[in-house]
């Protein structure tokens, strides 16, 4: 705090920003908001998680780190243009807690009333929610709809973003351009986190106009480095001596590779609130050049209705990845470390796909100002093949519908 | 005992008190008046000026009369209006309208600020403020 105040006062002393006297400045401002919630499901084979950064998700002996979560922010306001910014999160999520959780940490100046630049670590902006997911109390539903959300493991970016509102009819234009780097880590069933190195840009045009509002987005991701804990297996399959055994397996390795390939989000939204009845969808397919994270297209769909302080909600969600099965061919000597081999990179190229729909009822009680009690019941369906975004417990077969129940208290302050 | 029952169930089943809201502004503010959609605008943080380009500063109260408000500016429960600035704060965006006790304290911020702009009970207007608008 002392240090953030010393650094507004060296900005303000620099004469390049002067404060003007109806207000005074830098002021501070320190609020939050969090999240505690417990979940579980009927079944002990399949662990639910909100999004593919955490593990290890809940089963039918529930939990309470899929959804609980606290999030801190200081707000200065420096003058009139310049403002900063930095919101942290506690929650359960892969890689370097301190690191991973910063979400926010921006300096933005304001030259007109419509426009804005902001520079540092940034929320991503590629679809409706994903610059606030784990702000509950922000939205309706007990967690973003999983199928549209839990794959995306990106939550914020470090680079710049500039943002331009005009007026035209009786509604609001935005549009918006954003470009930076981000680091994610990801857990994976291999050994070892998936560090993802992106290069991204993207943008998006909105349209507020009385009661709805929609969106169209898209974004572009270069994968700048090899996942590490692919690299062993890579190494293997483009050897002389096991291509010598198995010609199919450089070929294979080309395949597995993530370096230097692209990722394309391109998505659609709309969203209807007249303060009783409200609804919003959304639609997006993600390209991508990577057979380990294969094409997907997914869509929700929820209505909900307000009966005073209670609002009762459905949701339906669908995700597909549209990839097909990589055939993987068999070494000429069936050598057991390299059918072993065989059956890695098999599972790596095959296994990991997305086929889920699932049914939601849930309620959204506003029991006090700033407080919300939610609760939303589940039915999912996996396809085969199908649950990647759950983790898998121990080795037997899973099942093909899931039930997930969950509780929990969204609040601000 | 028995005043108390009456007062409970005045309580429980009259809408509260109604009142008629003026939305104010220093006195040497002088725009005219303002449409209901210039004023959410400039509550709901979509715009931070006067339509003449003077800088706003809007304030909020948090006594009951603030639900009232925003029910009857914008048609939406508070609590709507709550997620809705939850949304715009925690994306960095913007933050909401500073709030104060009562009429009177918003009353005394407006005479001493000349980009103020706040809303109070209609009966506590005076001369010292200038009314932008009149909900009810």
């Amino acid at each position: 705090m002392k240090i953030i105040r010393l650094l507004t006062t060296m900005i303000l002393l620099s004469g390049a920003v002067p404060a003007l006297a109806e207000d005074s400045y830098p002021d501070f401002k320190v609020t939050g908001f969090g999240t505690l919630g417990a979940s579980g499901t009927d079944t002990d084979r399949l662990a639910f998680r909100s999004d593919i950064k955490q593990t290890p998700g809940v089963t039918d002996s529930w939990g309470f780190d899929t959804d609980t979560r606290m999030g801190l922010q200081v707000d200065v306001d420096i003058n009139e243009s310049w403002h900063a910014m930095a919101q942290w999160i506690a929650r359960n999520t892969a890689g370097d807690f301190l690191e991973q959780n910063l979400d926010w940490a921006f300096l933005r100046w304001r030259p007109a009333d419509d426009l804005d630049i902001r520079v540092g670590r940034l929320g991503i902006d590629t679809f409706m929610l994903s610059e606030y997911r784990n702000v509950g109390y922000a939205y309706l539903w007990m967690r973003p709809p999983h199928e549209f959300y839990s794959g995306l493991p990106v939550y914020h970016f470090d680079g710049a973003d500039i943002a331009k509102k005009f007026e035209i009819g009786e509604g609001v234009m935005t549009v918006k351009a954003f470009g930076g780097h981000s680091f994610t880590q990801v857990p994976t069933n291999l050994s070892g986190l998936a560090e993802q190195d992106l290069t991204l840009i993207g943008g998006k045009l909105a349209y507020e106009v009385g009661n709805w509002n929609a969106r169209i987005s898209y974004n572009y991701s270069l994968n700048n480095d090899e996942i590490a804990p692919l690299q062993p297996l890579l190494t293997a399959l483009n050897s002389t001596e096991i291509n010598a055994v198995w010609p199919g397996a450089q070929a294979l390795a080309g395949k597995i590779a993530t370096k230097n390939k692209v990722v394309h989000f391109s998505s659609i939204g709309l969203g209807y609130d007249d303060g009783i009845w409200l609804a919003q969808m959304e639609a997006s397919y993600t390209h991508t050049d990577m057979t380990v994270y294969p094409s997907v297209a997914s869509a929700y769909l929820s209505a909900g209705r307000r009966l005073g302080k209670v609002t009762l909600y459905s949701l339906f969600g669908i995700s597909e990845t549209l990839n097909n099965p990589v055939n993987v061919s068999n070494p000429l000597v069936p050598v057991p470390e390299i059918i072993e081999l065989r059956n890695a990179a098999d599972q790596l190229l095959n296994t990991n796909g997305v086929d889920e729909q699932s049914v939601s009822l849930g309620l959204r009680w506003d029991v006090h100002e700033h407080v919300a009690l939610k609760t939303q019941w589940s039915h999912n369906w996996l396809g085969n093949n199908g649950a990647s975004l759950w983790l898998p417990r121990g080795t037997g077969s899973t099942p093909d519908t899931v039930n997930v129940w969950s509780v929990g208290m969204d609040f601000m302050f | 005992m028995r005043h108390f029952l009456i007062t409970l169930l005045l309580v429980l089943f009259m809408p509260s008190a109604q009142a008629e809201l003026a939305v104010i502004a220093h006195i040497k503010n002088n725009i005219g008046v303002l449409s209901a959609k210039q004023v959410q605008d400039i509550f709901m943080g979509r715009t931070r000026n006067f339509p003449n380009g003077r800088f706003a500063l809007p304030i909020d109260q948090s006594s009951p009369l603030r639900a009232e408000f925003y029910q009857k500016l914008t048609g939406r429960p508070v609590e709507q209006v709550n997620a809705y600035w939850a949304r715009i704060m925690f994306t960095g965006q913007a933050s909401p309208p500073q709030q104060l006790p009562d009429d009177e304290a918003v009353l005394q911020t407006v005479r001493e600020n000349e980009g103020a702009i706040g809303y109070i009970n209609q009966i506590r207007v005076d001369k010292t403020v200038r009314v932008l608008l009149l909900i009810n």
